[in-house]
C-alpha cells in the first residue's frame, strides 16, 4: 500500500487534486463525511436539472448516506443491481451517474475507477453528469505512484478487470482544435472528496 | 523531365498553393499545437527530461520485442482474452470477418485506431454487409466524407466548423447551425443509438502491457469507453510495437504521448483492460469476449532494418506533423499515404512500401525540426534520408536535386568566373535558362560570388598567433567561402584578436545537400573526408568552429551517424563549436558596448539546425553583450527555406517554400523591427526576399560599416 502521509501533507495533496481538477474543466469539492457527500451530490444534480441519478461502483458505507442525499434533493435513485439484459438502457436513461472512485491522482487531477462489471463503467460514461467519489487518503500525490497501485490491483483480479483513469469531462479537439465538452460521455464532471477517513 | 510520379506531387502542391486560405488555417492549427504542447511541457516538473526516458523505454522494448510479445500473449490469454498474431492486414481481416459471421454480429462500433486504418479494414467489413461506424469525432467526419486521416491525432483537422456542420447535415437531414456547440448536440444524438446498439466494438491500443496482458485505451472523448463497455465483444487491433514490459513503461508513455499530442497531462480518459470483465452482477451477468489481433505487417522487417528500426518508438503524437513547415502547407493528404507527417514516411516505407513512401517523401526539406520535437527523439531526418536514398536508387534524383548536390562545385566555378557569373546572376535570360536546365528558381535573389574565395586569401596571408593556447580549425563552408569572403576574414581577425591561432584544414563543403536530397553514399563520402582531416587537429586540442548553422550541425550531429558513430567522428563532433558560443567562451563575457548598434532593433532568426545546438543563444547574447536590442522572433518552425531547397525552381521549392515561410515573415513585419539578423546565409535569403527588410550576420553588425 501506499505510504501513509501526515494531516497538512495530505491536505495540500486534496487541494492539489482540487485545483488540478477545475484546471481539467471539472467541478472538485471537499466534504467532512459520507452524509455531506451525500448532501453535495443532491445539490450538484438538483442544480444540473438532473431527476434520475444511476449509481454503481461505491463502498457499501456510502451507498445509504447518497441515497438519502439524493432523496433529500428529490432525486430519484438507481443502485443496481443491474442484469445485464437491461443494459446500457437502464443506464442510459439516468440524467446523471455516480461512482466511486479507487483512488486518485493529484498531480493530473485523475480519478481512478476500478470495475469488475462493466455496468460500473457505463455509469460513468454514459450520463451527461458523472459524479466521482473518492476518499481524501486515497489521493496519491504523483502520476507515477499509480504504477503500484495499477500493479496492486490487477494482481488481485486475476480475469477480467478494467482501470479507468478519468480527468475531468468528456472533451474534443477535433474540430479545428479547440476545446469542446461532452462530445459522447459526460459533459459535466464533478469529483467529491471525503476528508474524514480512519486516521 | 519531372516524372510520371513528380508531377501528381506537384499538382497536389499547386492545389495547396492555390487555396492559401485552407493553408493558413492549418498552419494556425498547428501553431496551437505547438503552443499546447509548449505551455505542458512547461508545467513538467522536469521539463523535456521525459523525452530521454521515452526513448530508453522504446529502445529498450523494441530490442525486447519477441520476448515481451511471448510474456503478453501469455498474460493476456490467462485473463481470458483471445489473442491473435496476425503476419498481415488480410490475415487482421479474416480473422474479424470470421468473427462476425460466428456472432452473426450486424454493426461495428469502432474507435479511433490508426492500425485499422493502416490495413484499411472498413471496406471488407462493409462489404460483409456490416454496419461500421467511427465513432471518434475526427475519424467519422472522415468516414462520412469518405476521406482519409489528414492529421496523426486530428484526423479531420482540415474541416473547420462549417465544413463538418455541412457533412453532418447532409448525414442526419437536419439544419446544423456551424457552430461547434450546435454540432456537439447532433453529433452525441446521432452517435448514441450506435453505440447502444453495436454488436462488436471495435478499439485500437496506444500500448500493450506485457507484465500483467492489459490493453492501454487513451481517449479525450470517452467513445473508446463506450465501445469497449457496450456489446458482448470487443475486437482490439493493435500493432505489436506498442507492447511495453511494466506499468512503469506504460505510464510514462501515457503522459509523453498527451503531451506531445495536445498540451495534455494525460488525456480525459485512460482505459486499461485486462480480459474482458462481465456486463450485469448476480445471476444477471452475462459472458463476453475480448479478442487481442496483434498485428506485424512489416513491422519485423523494420525492426530488422537499422535504417528503419527507430520508426518503431513512434508513439504516434503526431508533434513531427505540427512542426513540420511543408505539412503545415500541404496537408495530410499530400503528405502522407496512410501515415501522414515526417514519421509518415518511414511508416509508409515499412507498412505499405518504398514505392508509396517516395511519393511524398521529396516533401520534406530536411530542416530537423521533427527530430527536435519528437518524444522519443526519433532521427527522422536520418531515416526519411534513408527512404530519399533507397528511392533515388531506383528512380534517380531530379535536376534541381542534383544542382542542389553540387552546389560547391557550382559556387566554386561560380568564383572563379566572379565578374561573368555575376553578371550571369543577374540577367533574366540566363536565369530562365538556369531555371530549365539546371533547376533553380529564376525568381531567387542568389548571392554574389567574391572574386577571391576565403580559402585563396587565407592561404597567402601570415599567420598570427603561432603557438598560442587556443588553437581553432575554421570550417568555412560555401557561403564564407565563395560569396561572403569578408565574413570569413572577419572570423579570422575576431579569434585572431582573442589570442587564438587560426588554422585552415583542407576541406570540402557541409555535404548537408546529400542527406537532404538522399545520396547517403555521397554524403558518406564527404562526412568522412572532412573528419578525417578535421580529426587530427581535435587530436592535438583544436577546437573546431563553423560559422554556417549547418555545417556545425554536420559536425556536431550528422557526421557521427553518417560515419557509424567512428571514434575519429565523435571526436570532432565533442570538439566543434558555432562560432558565437566559441567567442562568447573566449571572451568570458567581457565586451565593450558598440555605437553602431545603438538606436536601433534587431529581430533575430534562429535557423533550423540550431535547435540542437542551442537555438541561436550565443548569437543574441554575443549582441546584447554589445549594446544591441535584440528580439527573439519565432513561430516554432522553419522559415521554410529548408537549406537549398527554396533555390529549386518550382511548386517542390521555392513556392512551396515561399508559402511556408509565410507567417514568420509576417510576424518579423508584424515586430516592426529595423533589421533582421540570422547566422545562416540560406535563411537570409528567404527573409530578405519575404520581408523586404534588410538582413546581416551578426559579424556585419559589428564588423562592417555602420548599417542605416
Amino acid at each position: 500500500m501506499h505510504a501513509p502521509m501526515n494531516d497538512s501533507g495530505h491536505q495540500d495533496v486534496v487541494s492539489a487534486f482540487a485545483e488540478r481538477y477545475h484546471a481539467l474543466a471539472g467541478f472538485a469539492h471537499v466534504v467532512q463525511n459520507p452524509a455531506e457527500a451525500g448532501a453535495k451530490a443532491g445539490q450538484i444534480l438538483r442544480e444540473a436539472g438532473a431527476t434520475l441519478a444511476a449509481m454503481a461502483g461505491l463502498p457499501e458505507d456510502l451507498v445509504d448516506p447518497i441515497v438519502q442525499g439524493l432523496a433529500g434533493a428529490g432525486i430519484d435513485c438507481d443502485s443496481g443491481p443491474f442484469p445485464s439484459v437491461e443494459l446500457p438502457g437502464r443506464i442510459d436513461r439516468a440524467s446523471a451517474g455516480i461512482t466511486g472512485a479507487d483512488f486518485a491522482i493529484a498531480q493530473s487531477g485523475t480519478l481512478v475507477e476500478v470495475a469488475t462489471n462493466d455496468a460500473v463503467r457505463l455509469v460513468s460514461s454514459l450520463p451527461r453528469t458523472h459524479i466521482g467519489i473518492v476518499r481524501a487518503r486515497d489521493i496519491v500525490p504523483r502520476f507515477d505512484d499509480a504504477a503500484p497501485r495499477l500493479r496492486e490491483i490487477f494482481n488481485a483480479h486475476g480475469g477480467g478487470c478494467t482501470v479507468s483513469f478519468i480527468s475531468g469531462p468528456s472533451r474534443t479537439g477535433d474540430i479545428e482544435l479547440k476545446l469542446t465538452l461532452g462530445v459522447h460521455g459526460p459533459e459535466i464532471a464533478h469529483a467529491i472528496v471525503i476528508a474524514d477517513g480512519e486516521r | 523531365m519531372a516524372s510520371q510520379r513528380n508531377k501528381a506531387l506537384y499538382a497536389k502542391i499547386a492545389d495547396a498553393l492555390e487555396n492559401p486560405d485552407r493553408s493558413r488555417a492549418l498552419n494556425r492549427c498547428m501553431q496551437r499545437g505547438r503552443d499546447n504542447r509548449s505551455r505542458a511541457i512547461s508545467a513538467l516538473p522536469d521539463g523535456l527530461e521525459f523525452r530521454n526516458r521515452v526513448k530508453a523505454i522504446k529502445d529498450r522494448c523494441t530490442e525486447q520485442q519477441e520476448s515481451l510479445l511471448e510474456k503478453f500473449v501469455v498474460t493476456a490469454r490467462e485473463r481470458g482474452a483471445k489473442v491473435f498474431l496476425a503476419r498481415d492486414g488480410a490475415a487482421a481481416i479474416d480473422y474479424v470477418l470470421e468473427l462476425a459471421r460466428a456472432r452473426n454480429a450486424k454493426s461495428v462500433a469502432k474507435s479511433k485506431s490508426l492500425t485499422t486504418e493502416e490495413i484499411d479494414i472498413n471496406d471488407p467489413l462493409l462489404d460483409a454487409g456490416l454496419r461500421v461506424v467511427e465513432t471518434d469525432l475526427g475519424e467519422l467526419i472522415l468516414q462520412l466524407a469518405h476521406e482519409r486521416p489528414y492529421h496523426l491525432v486530428f484526423p479531420s483537422v482540415h474541416k473547420m466548423a462549417a465544413d463538418v456542420a455541412e457533412i453532418f447535415a447532409k448525414e442526419t437531414g437536419q439544419t446544423i447551425p456551424p457552430d461547434i456547440p450546435s454540432i456537439m448536440k447532433v453529433v452525441r444524438a446521432y452517435l448514441r443509438p450506435i453505440f447502444l446498439n453495436a454488436d462488436i466494438g471495435m478499439t485500437g491500443a496506444n500500448i500493450g502491457v506485457a507484465e500483467s496482458g492489459t490493453i492501454v485505451i487513451e481517449t479525450n472523448e470517452g467513445n473508446g469507453r463506450l465501445v469497449s463497455s457496450i456489446g458482448d465483444c470487443h475486437v482490439c487491433v493493435m500493432g505489436v510495437e506498442k507492447i511495453v514490459d511494466t506499468f512503469e513503461d506504460a505510464l510514462e508513455l501515457v503522459l509523453a504521448h498527451p503531451v506531445s499530442a495536445s498540451g495534455q497531462l494525460p488525456t480525459t480518459y485512460v482505459t486499461w483492460m485486462g480480459g474482458r470483465s462481465p456486463l450485469g452482477a448476480g445471476e444477471g451477468k452475462a459472458p463476453r469476449e475480448s479478442h487481442i489481433i496483434i498485428l506485424d505487417n512489416g513491422r519485423a522487417a523494420m525492426r530488422d532494418d537499422p535504417g528503419m528500426r527507430e520508426a518503431l518508438n513512434c508513439i504516434r503524437c503526431g508533434a513531427c506533423m505540427n512542426i513540420c513547415p511543408t505539412y503545415s502547407v500541404v496537408g495530410g493528404h499530400t503528405f502522407g499515404y496512410i501515415y501522414p507527417g515526417p514519421i509518415g514516411i518511414p511508416w509508409t516505407a515499412g507498412v505499405h512500401g518504398l514505392e508509396k513512401a517516395g511519393d511524398f517523401a521529396a516533401l520534406c526539406i530536411s530542416c530537423g525540426l521533427c527530430k527536435e520535437i519528437c518524444p522519443a527523439k526519433i532521427d527522422m531526418p536520418m531515416m526519411i534520408a534513408e527512404v530519399k536514398h533507397r528511392d533515388a536508387c531506383v528512380h534517380g534524383h531530379s535536376r534541381s536535386e542534383q544542382t542542389m548536390m553540387a552546389a560547391d562545385d557550382f559556387a566554386r566555378l561560380g568564383s572563379a568566373l566572379a565578374p561573368f557569373a555575376n553578371r550571369t546572376l543577374k540577367n533574366p535570360l540566363a536565369r530562365k535558362a538556369m531555371a530549365s536546365i539546371l533547376g533553380v528558381d529564376e525568381r531567387r535573389n542568389l548571392p554574389p560570388f567574391a572574386k577571391e574565395s576565403f580559402t585563396r586569401w587565407f592561404s597567402r596571408r601570415t599567420s598570427r598567433n603561432e603557438g598560442a593556447a587556443h588553437r581553432v580549425a575554421f570550417f568555412v563552408d560555401v557561403f564564407a567561402n565563395y560569396n561572403r569572403p569578408d565574413l570569413g576574414v572577419a572570423v579570422v581577425d575576431r579569434l585572431e584578436a582573442l589570442g587564438c591561432e587560426v588554422v585552415l584544414p583542407e576541406q570540402k563543403s557541409s555535404g548537408y545537400p546529400y542527406v537532404a536530397y538522399g545520396d547517403l553514399d555521397r554524403a558518406r563520402e564527404v562526412a568522412a573526408y572532412n573528419v578525417a582531416r578535421f580529426a587530427p587537429c581535435a587530436e592535438q586540442g583544436c577546437d573546431i568552429v563553423a560559422i554556417e548553422p549547418t555545417a556545425a550541425y554536420c559536425l556536431r550531429e550528422t557526421y557521427p551517424k553518417l560515419l557509424h558513430h567512428s571514434r575519429k567522428s565523435l571526436l570532432v563532433s565533442d570538439h566543434s563549436y558555432e562560432l558565437f558560443a566559441y567567442l562568447n567562451l573566449r571572451e568570458g563575457g567581457a565586451a565593450a558596448s558598440d555605437d553602431r548598434l545603438r538606436g536601433k532593433r534587431f529581430g533575430f532568426h534562429v535557423s533550423c539546425h540550431q535547435r540542437p545546438l542551442g537555438s541561436g543563444r550565443d548569437a543574441q547574447e554575443w549582441l546584447r553583450r554589445r549594446g544591441a536590442d535584440v528580439t527573439l522572433i519565432e513561430t516554432g518552425t522553419c522559415c521554410g527555406m529548408g537549406g537549398t531547397f527554396g533555390l529549386k525552381a518550382g511548386p517542390l521549392g521555392y513556392d512551396l517554400s515561399k508559402a511556408a515561410g509565410e507567417s514568420l515573415c509576417a510576424m518579423f513585419l508584424e515586430a516592426g523591427v529595423d533589421a533582421i539578423v540570422t547566422e545562416s546565409s540560406v535563411c537570409a535569403i528567404q527573409l530578405r526576399e519575404g520581408t523586404g527588410l534588410p538582413v546581416f550576420h551578426p559579424l556585419e553588425l559589428v564588423a562592417g560599416p555602420p548599417f542605416e
